[in-house]
């Protein structure tokens, strides 16, 4: 599909990060198109780790709602040209 | 997205309130439902289950208002979410009502992980049926989002920044979403 404007196809570079014991994934970089929610990114991660939920935040200490823009995302908590995003599993008593 | 109609930011006897808000908008996931515009846009995902007949009348005071507290549990030493929610006419939404309404990915997201899970229990300070986001996994949340953030780690964090890290996970149940550039504030 054409892009009407250059926005319309910037990506983003996102940094997937395992914290606690999740699982690491082998590919952990990978761009994702700015108009892309973050729902995305949380969808492609269950589905990489086989999970039917994670619990999933950026460096700033919140969890983002899945229907922010990614392209948001990163210009307000990018950093080093990329988006970094923690993911943790179930906790320890769950 | 949340539409406010009246809200009051009060505390009041040691709780934080937000009341009186629609919690769902027009252009949330079930938009295929066409609601005709008037005045108030906010016609939530409800009209799902208003059979057909009466969607052509499209009514919009089906949707529900919500009542969100914050209050601090002693014993678990965090802050808990309670909320209620009700028709415009006033009459409360039973807990099968509320599970339809809350915001469907985010919300089975974090209701399934057992990260929390919704209980009805006393309001602490009105006596009356609320539900409320269950505490015993928040401080748990709560270290595994400050862990990875250096400057907490270094300064310790404000009541202020705890709210809003707290409020960024718990509202994602609720379907309330903190401004970004609220969150930004470094």
């Amino acid at each position: 599909m054409a892009a009407d404007s250059p926005s319309s196809v910037r990506k983003v570079v996102v940094h997937l990060r395992a914290t606690g014991d999740a699982p690491i994934l082998k590919q952990a970089k990978f761009k994702i198109p700015g108009t892309d929610k973050f729902a995305k990114v949380i969808d492609f991660l269950c589905r990489q780790l086989h999970r039917e939920t994670l619990f999933v935040y950026v460096n700033s200490a919140f969890s983002p709602n899945p229907d922010e823009l990614v392209i948001d995302l990163y210009n307000n908590f990018g950093f080093d040209g990329k988006l970094v995003v923690n993911y943790a599993c179930s906790m320890a008593w769950g | 997205m949340c539409k406010m109609q009246e809200s009051a930011s009060t505390m009041v006897e040691g709780y934080l309130s937000l009341e009186n808000i629609i919690l769902r908008s027009i252009e949330e996931e079930h938009d295929e439902l066409s609601c005709p515009q008037k005045e108030e846009t906010s016609c939530s995902e409800k009209e799902e289950l208003i059979d057909i007949a009466t969607l052509v009348q499209s009514n919009c005071s089906k949707v529900p208002y919500y009542d969100l507290h914050i209050i601090y549990s002693a014993s678990y030493r965090v802050p808990v979410l309670f909320f209620r929610a009700y028709y415009g006419d006033g009459e409360p939404l039973g807990f099968n009502e509320i599970e339809k309404d809350l915001p469907a990915h985010s919300a089975k997201a974090l209701l399934d992980s057992k990260w929390m899970f919704i209980t009805q229990e006393e309001h602490p300070y009105l006596n009356r049926p609320w539900f409320k986001l269950h505490p015993c996994g928040t401080s748990e949340w709560m270290k595994l989002l400050f862990h990875v953030d250096v400057s907490v780690a270094k300064n310790g964090v404000t009541v202020e920044l705890y709210l809003l890290s707290w409020l960024s996970v718990v509202g994602q149940v609720v379907g309330l979403r903190i401004p970004l550039e609220m969150l930004n504030q470094q």
